[in-house]
């Protein structure tokens, strides 16, 4: 019997070691460095988004390799949740908590933000640029959040303003995905179209999964459309694009951002995403800008093994103002000081749109620029930065 | 090892003073873990927990009846949404909502039990599948259940919400507490059911059903049962879940949770409820912690990082993790058939027998 005590009380000091190590969570920051951290789908359905963690990444690299941000380096965590929101609350428990981190950047997926959401705001740690447009992340305003993504409401209207203005269409007809995602691009759209009095020919939902879409398209095919507007999600959009090949429709595609990574749709529709247009909340990969010039000479440099695509930018793009409130700072570092930098960010703009934040208002821009698929996925530009003068946010 | 001379040695819960001792002060252990774990691991202890839950109920289903089930993702979503859902909508307590998601739980049970008379093996698994991916969609689609963006959890009242009743409790530390006492009644109520002639009786359905027939074992009633408790643990699981993320989307209760589940049991061993619980403490530990921070560990890390940016994807370390669940899990089932629980029982066995 004896033996059986000696093999608990092993294991019991077994549990107890690691656990009094590490007690007290430390604060966000020292003298020498600034923790940053992200959690992204590294590994699971979600895995191609996950460069948008990785993009923030070359970022940091760049801001550390220009000396930090006045004497502090930026130590960048990066945690993978499987796109699970269970996960995404377990990895931002264990970063906020045991590693000390005075902010998040980014993070993909609306249900992943949504889970944590609160939790960082009772923590008090500042979330910049969620790497969704979710309206619960700006209204009512949260304090320590701050949005750079569109609001796919926003990017209805204005796609909706290109399509009937510089594409001339007669026949619109609008394609979604029956959740807020699809329902708030439609919104927009819908109150662009009532002023010109328009009504689209056909509007048609897809629901997230589902793998035939032979009667939908014939719908848009019988409607005679000539433009079609789409807010779906990628598997969606390439089942849409090969039935429609399959039975001899060959609308103009115009599609949300979220399927503005031209390289990988190009490459999974078999070529059929040349000439789409979409939205885009950055510039083209191979725009000539100093400072895409730059950041591109950096990802040759750090990750050489990356894809120059759209969403590893994006990394780049929804941490940068996060970036610039640092810098504005000074020394002096603390959240309260934090906060106030990022409430007074005006017009702020490197690769991304335009971003502004009041303390009343989060949501950091309206702006898209308009793209198209040019041939091999590449990007070619058609519009340049628009803001949406039908926004209602704004007029709050 | 392990024999019985009669029928109350076997109905015992405690074996033998040593094992009642030591029971004693796992339960004090347990109940003192938040004094000395850090907050962020309770978190991952209250998933562990709710695994544990539902792991030990789909054992009874799949370690004792001998059914499978690739739809307990679906019992568990009910558990989730019909707790909270009634909760928002009726104003009704925890224990009174969690209780009826259950039983909502446990009737759908009943009815996949049903087809689960004339299925085996593939075909049953076939069924059970169809049935988690079914719950999945009809609740994405109704907008009462928030619809695709999901919903979120209404304040845990123990007591009768927005009265002067109201208890509520906030936090990981108390949700805890709560979840271990609830997973405490619920392990010792499958341990005792096993006990009893109902067990025995799914037992013997899954040794041989035409024999348990014979022997005068009516397999609609004890198969329909069967899901159905199990469904209930599944249930109960779900509503807790609900409660620890405090955020959930149909999304959340995929085809992959299901088959989690079932690794859970399989990998922690078939048929004990010990076994049980030691798998869905491994694979939910595995899942959730393993190798998440390995990157910055001294010298070790480093070497990792460049391993996998050598060979594998970009994506660094995320590869490891999956690749050594999976090699876990493979190794377990290969070289331990008898899962974790096996394991198990060879260290005991080595300890009584030591030195020898």
């Amino acid at each position: 019997m004896k033996k059986i005590w000696i093999a608990f009380l092993l294991i019991g000091t077994l549990f107890m070691t690691p656990i009094l190590a590490d007690a007290a969570a430390k604060p966000g920051f020292d003298d020498k460095e600034i923790r940053i951290a992200q959690w992204g789908p590294q590994t699971g359905p979600a895995a191609p988004w996950g460069s948008v963690a990785r993009g923030s990444g070359l970022l940091f690299n760049v801001v550390n390799e220009q000396g930090g941000i006045h004497g502090r380096k930026i130590k960048y965590f990066i945690r993978d949740d499987q796109y699970n929101p269970a996960q995404t609350k377990a990895v931002v428990k264990e970063l906020v908590e045991r590693e000390g981190v005075f902010a998040f950047v980014g993070g993909v997926g609306g249900a992943c933000g949504l889970a944590v959401m609160d939790y960082l705001s009772e923590n008090k740690i500042i979330w910049v640029g969620p790497s969704a447009a979710i309206t619960q992340f700006v209204f009512p305003v949260k304090p320590y959040l701050f949005a750079v993504y569109p609001l796919y409401e926003d990017e209805g209207s204005i796609l909706a303003k290109y399509v009937v203005e510089k594409l001339q269409a007669k026949k619109i007809a609008f394609f979604y995905q029956n959740d807020a995602y699809g329902k708030d691009g439609l919104e927009g759209a819908k109150k662009r179209l009532a002023r010109y009095n328009i009504k689209f020919v056909e509007e048609l939902s897809v629901e997230p999964g589902e793998k035939d879409l032979s009667s939908q398209m014939l719908k848009f095919k019988n409607s005679g459309a000539d433009v079609v507007i789409m807010f779906v999600n990628p598997t969606a959009a390439v089942i849409a694009l090969k039935t429609c090949a399959t039975i001899g429709y060959k609308p103009q595609w115009v599609s949300s951002n979220t399927l503005s990574d031209y390289g990988l749709m190009f490459k999974i529709t078999g070529g059929l995403w040349e000439g789409v247009i979409t939205g885009a909340f950055g510039m083209t990969p191979t725009a000539d800008h100093p400072l895409m010039n730059m950041y591109r000479e950096a990802g040759k440099k750090y990750t050489p093994e990356e894809r120059w695509g759209t969403f590893y930018l994006a990394g780049i793009v929804f941490a940068d103002p996060l970036v610039e409130a640092l810098k504005r700072v000074g020394p002096k570092l603390s959240t309260e000081a934090c906060l106030k930098a990022l409430n007074s960010i005006k017009g702020h703009q490197t690769i991304g749109p335009k971003v502004t934040w009041t303390p009343e208002i989060h949501q950091g821009t309206d702006s898209i620029q308009i793209q198209k698929c040019g041939p091999g996925g590449s990007h070619i530009l058609l519009q340049d930065w628009t803001a949406n003068d039908m926004a209602i946010w704004k007029k709050k | 090892m392990d024999m019985k001379r009669d029928y109350y040695e076997d109905i015992e819960l405690f074996k033998s003073g040593t094992v009642l001792v030591w029971t004693i002060v796992l339960l004090l252990f347990l109940f003192t873990l938040p004094l000395y774990l850090p907050s962020y691991n309770i978190y991952l202890m209250n998933i562990i927990l709710v695994n544990v839950i539902l792991a030990v109920g789909l054992n009874i289903l799949v370690g004792y009846t001998g059914q499978i089930s690739l739809g307990h993702a679906g019992f568990f979503a009910v558990g989730a949404y019909g707790t909270s859902i009634i909760m928002m909508h009726l104003h009704v307590p925890f224990l009174p909502a969690i209780i009826i998601a259950a039983l909502i739980a446990a009737f759908l049970g009943f009815i996949i039990g049903l087809p689960a008379l004339r299925l085996e093996g593939p075909y049953l698994a076939i069924a059970t599948l169809g049935f988690g991916l079914t719950i999945m969609h009809i609740i994405g689609r109704w907008e009462v259940f928030g619809g695709r963006m999901g919903i979120t959890a209404p304040p845990l009242d123990l007591g009768i919400p927005n009265s002067s009743w109201s208890f509520v409790i906030k936090g990981d530390v108390q949700i805890y507490y709560l979840i271990l006492i609830i997973a405490i009644l619920l392990v010792i109520g499958a341990r005792n059911l096993m006990k009893t002639r109902v067990g025995r009786a799914f037992m013997s359905i899954r040794d041989d059903d035409i024999a348990a027939e014979v022997m005068g074992v009516n397999l609609t009633i004890f198969k329909t049962m069967s899901f159905a408790v199990s469904a209930f643990y599944a249930g109960i699981a779900g509503g807790l879940y609900g409660f620890v993320v405090t955020f959930f989307d149909p999304f959340s209760f995929n085809l992959i949770l299901s088959i989690i589940f079932l690794v859970m049991v399989v990998v922690g061993g078939l048929g004990s409820v010990l076994g049980a619980i030691m798998g869905a403490i491994l694979i939910t530990y595995l899942q959730y912690d393993l190798l998440k921070n390995v990157e910055n560990l001294p010298y070790i890390g480093g070497v990792l990082v460049a391993i996998s940016k050598q060979w594998f994807t970009v994506i660094g370390l995320a590869n490891f993790a999956g690749i050594a669940l999976g090699i876990i899990m493979i190794a377990i089932v290969i070289f331990e058939p008898l899962g974790m629980f096996g394991i198990w029982i060879r260290i005991k066995k080595y300890w009584k027998t030591w030195p020898f």
